[in-house]
């Protein structure tokens, strides 16, 4: 969601200590995934002080056969940035899904998005990940 | 996957060249975001405990699910015929059976098959006993002045010898019938009072008097025949 480690772990902390408080006064919510959900919102607040990327037209590719091994040549990090420079709920929706902790019931629920919305967020983010993937790593044939 | 539209959504989509790259390229994702190094003092937290609890068991998702619901309608018919079915019972008496076959009979009879015979009614006992040896064919006193139009003996299904009896009252029609009988020791089954029975549109009163039942019938309400019906009615 923020694309830095370190902010990553504040937010991570801070949510906890919050849900330690509410945890004592007996304020915990009932609906299960009340975590994930004040988590998100903080990362939002904390992202909204960084810089922002401008507003792009950003180029779409077909998924190919090859991305698998494109994929592969990338850090974890480059990964993290490319997903946090996107705008919310398109962010939201890329982390959700590829945390792959979550079916798509309950992102629909933690991202506060409709289905069809999702599924066309998700699509988009695919077919802009493979052409920034395209210009950014050569392909490697898919074995 | 538990959405049965997701399931069939990929069933159709699982021999297409573009699903195939779509989940090999979601599947390479999801694998590098597994490789992003947990810091120690997070990845304790996530040790062996699920952060997200199991959704709770709640009555309103039991009900909504539509199997449960399914279930829950055909019980509800289940029990509402049976309840019907007892309710009818409750108001059954020895000989009510008979008395809805010549329910159904009166709702057909014409006048004109009947003999005609313009008498008070409760004289047509002698008849019935003289002309067909029907003892206890008695209309009773509630009934016994009524001027009749016709009357006739017949056999029903079982072999049993009814009397009917038409009067000019509100197309009310007597019957008598032998009452039921215990099939081992043929004792008359008895019954105090007056029974009503219902059979399509008509309403009957049925009493039972030396080993005889007899019947008054209209089309009609309860509330149409119960002021014909003496007080001693049970």
């Amino acid at each position: 969601m923020l694309g830095d480690a370190r902010k990553a772990q504040e937010i991570f902390q801070t949510t906890l200590r919050e849900a330690a408080l509410r945890a004592a006064h007996g304020e915990l919510p009932k609906e299960p995934f009340w975590l994930f959900r004040d988590a998100r919102w903080r990362c939002l607040e904390a992202s909204e002080t960084d810089l922002q990327a401008e507003p792009l037209e950003i180029d779409e590719h077909d998924i190919v056969p090859e991305a698998p091994s494109q994929i592969e040549q990338l850090e974890p990090a480059q990964l993290a940035i490319w997903i946090s420079s996107a705008p919310d709920p398109q962010r939201t929706a890329l982390t959700l899904f590829y945390l792959d902790e979550f079916d798509y019931r309950e992102i629909l629920d933690l991202a506060e998005l409709k289905l069809s919305e999702l599924s066309r967020l998700l699509a988009v983010g695919r077919r802009q990940f493979q052409a920034w993937l395209d210009a950014m790593l050569p392909k490697k044939p898919n074995v | 996957m538990r959405d049965r539209s997701m399931r069939s959504a990929v069933f159709r989509a699982r021999t297409s060249d573009e699903f195939a790259n779509q989940q090999s390229f979601d599947q390479a994702v999801a694998g590098l975001v597994r490789s992003i190094p947990i810091p120690p003092d997070i990845a304790e937290w996530f040790s062996a405990k699920d952060l997200v609890s199991p959704s709770k068991w709640t009555w309103k998702k039991t009900v909504r699910n539509p199997a449960v619901l399914a279930i829950g309608i055909a019980l509800v018919v289940i029990a509402g015929v049976l309840v019907f079915q007892f309710v009818a019972r409750l108001n059954d008496f020895p000989g009510s059976a008979t008395a809805r076959k010549l329910l159904t009979i009166a709702a057909s009879t014409r006048s004109v098959l009947l003999d005609p015979v313009s008498a008070d009614a409760g004289t047509l006992s002698d008849l019935f006993f003289m002309k067909h040896g029907l003892e206890h064919y008695d209309v009773p006193a509630e009934f016994a002045d009524f001027r009749t139009i016709g009357c006739r003996v017949f056999e029903d299904d079982q072999s049993q010898r009814v009397a009917q009896i038409w009067v000019a009252e509100k197309r009310i029609q007597f019957f008598l019938f032998p009452a039921e009988r215990d099939v081992k020791t043929g004792a008359v089954l008895r019954f105090p009072g007056w029974r009503y029975v219902h059979q399509e549109g008509w309403v009957a009163a049925v009493t039972e008097h030396n080993g005889v039942c007899f019947m008054a019938a209209l089309p009609g309400r309860e509330k149409d025949l119960a002021p014909y019906i003496s007080k001693t009615k049970q």
